[in-house]
């Protein structure tokens, strides 16, 4: 499918997502949400692709939502769109999500970093909920993932006082997991991607799926979660290679079966 | 006449603070001119290499004390805009030096010591004499200090607030040069134009490799050089250098 809003490059086993609306720094219309979200459906069901890395360039992430299109908008309006609810197609992605971040990834532009599983960031990478400036608040999961990422004060902080904080602190806080030079942001993550992809596509979804049930569910039962996980794993083609080529002393050749 | 004075000379941006019946004290004026032409270095692509100093016999001898009287209403106001000269001057991905034409006092110390290197006359001390006056020093002179010398003799000089002489500052490492007074402007000038035909993006990514250092444990600085050397190896930079290197001739660097 064509995307006016996004642009999708396949490089298998990786695929780069980049969000294009540089002039108005990749803020988030609907339009834009609706492509990406497709764009997601289709890589998922393409088996060439085992990772995919989400960008907005070199300069910035994404600058939040089209406030323009938001201002006179009233609630009835605003549930009717749902446009915060479409981004639950986002976490149903099986395959892992490497979020590239430059320059602002403010509002729903940060939300849309937190969704993805890992984020290499730029150093000059700033991530932000601005939402209260506006008199309201952040609206796909601004106040949960800061909570569970890097806590209640840390999120209290950047979601009441609007003030984005910096790559390294984020780093810091375990929100990111490397600082890189502006210029590499994407080729890291794209390294980062091929080395996910060249693991066991099904151990690969099966480990993502456990750690998201992390933040679902009490301990017990995320570890029941990844009890089955693991039994299951032995029934696949892979593992049976891997731990051979493992006492073979050769690398494995996953197939994904 | 301007408070800052800013020219453009040879690729080199020359901003000279400009009030010296006050030995160049920092009022609220002085400080917007100031925060305008840091920014205006960072966006200037013509300005390759940054050079502050003062007219007249100081630097600058710190905050003007007739402004502290009315000063409780504004700090926020006095605060941001130090800090956008302050990180300013450190994070602009260019040569920052300090000519040091006289003393150096307070928040003209703490701007002397964010610029990259700095070249002095015998007569610029450097002095934090806030103790005299019941205050703790200001404009990262505490982060800076101990960085550049050593606890010892920074809590030496925060505490008696005795000035720094010039050979002294020279041979802690404060200072890279101590010249004398007729010569400043030119061993500037020269180092400053020599680093302006430099290769630009280079020596911006060993700015932001320093800076990135100050946060980072060693491995991690390790692997942000690295991945920078990555980028300037595409560069035409680093083939006219290699080439130049190879046949035995001075390389032209463009900045790409």
């Amino acid at each position: 499918m064509d995307f006016e809003f996004i642009r999708v490059e396949r490089d298998p086993p990786v695929a780069v997502v980049t969000l294009n609306r540089p002039k108005v720094l990749n803020a988030l219309s609907p339009a834009l949400v609706e492509e990406f979200t497709t764009a997601l459906g289709e890589l998922d069901q393409d088996d060439s692709i085992r990772a995919v890395v989400l960008t907005g360039g070199p300069k910035v992430f994404a600058a939040g939502a089209d406030i323009g299109d938001m201002a006179e908008r009233t609630p009835i309006e605003q549930l009717q769109r749902d446009q915060t609810g479409r981004w639950l197609k986002v976490t149903s992605f099986t395959k892992p999500l490497i979020a590239a971040v430059n320059g602002y990834a403010l509002g729903g532009g940060c939300e849309m970093a937190l969704m993805c599983d890992l984020i290499i960031a730029g150093d000059s990478a700033r991530f932000g909920q601005p939402e209260i400036n506006l008199g309201i608040i952040a609206g796909a999961g601004g106040t949960q993932r800061w909570t569970r990422t890097a806590g209640k004060y840390v999120s209290m902080e950047v979601n009441l006082t609007g003030q984005p904080i910096t790559a390294w602190r984020a780093y810091q806080l375990g929100l990111v997991n490397k600082v890189v030079p502006a210029e590499v942001t994407i080729e890291v993550a794209k390294q980062v991607a091929r080395q996910i992809a060249s693991r066991a596509p099904i151990a690969t979804r099966l480990a993502k799926e456990s750690i998201n049930q992390a933040l679902e569910t009490p301990l017990r039962e995320g570890l029941a979660v990844e009890r089955k996980n693991f039994y299951f794993l032995f029934a696949t083609e892979d593992q049976k290679e891997g731990m051979k080529a493992f006492l073979e002393k050769r690398p494995a050749e996953f197939k994904g079966r | 006449m301007s408070v800052v004075e800013t020219s453009l000379e040879n690729g080199v941006l020359w901003i000279r603070l400009n009030r010296p019946e006050s030995m160049n004290a920092v009022n609220g004026e002085l400080r917007g001119a100031l925060a305008t032409a840091v920014r205006d270095a960072e966006r200037n692509a013509d300005a390759r290499v940054v050079v502050l100093t003062g007219a007249g016999r100081a630097f600058c001898a710190g905050a003007d004390v007739r402004e502290f009287a009315g000063r409780e209403g504004a700090v926020d106001a006095i605060r941001g805009e130090y800090e956008r000269i302050l990180t300013g001057l450190r994070n602009v991905p260019k040569p920052v030096i300090a000519a040091l034409n006289g003393v150096a006092a307070g928040i003209g110390a703490s701007i002397a010591m964010a610029c990259d290197m700095r070249y002095a006359t015998p007569e610029a001390s450097l002095v934090e004499a806030f103790v005299k006056i019941g205050l703790t020093p200001d404009g990262g002179a505490t982060w800076f200090l101990p960085r550049l010398i050593g606890t010892a003799k920074a809590f030496e000089i925060m505490y008696t607030g005795d000035p720094l002489p010039a050979a002294d500052a020279e041979r802690l490492g404060l200072y890279n040069k101590v010249v004398p007074p007729e010569s400043l402007e030119e061993t500037v000038r020269d180092l400053a134009q020599a680093l302006a035909r430099g290769p630009s993006m280079a020596l911006a990514a060993a700015k932001r490799s320093v800076n990135f250092s100050a946060n980072a444990t060693f491995e991690e600085a390790l692997d942000f050089e690295f991945m920078l050397q990555g980028v300037q190896m595409q560069g035409q930079d680093f083939r006219e250098g290699v080439a130049a290197f190879l046949e035995k001739r001075k390389p032209e660097f463009r900045g790409e």
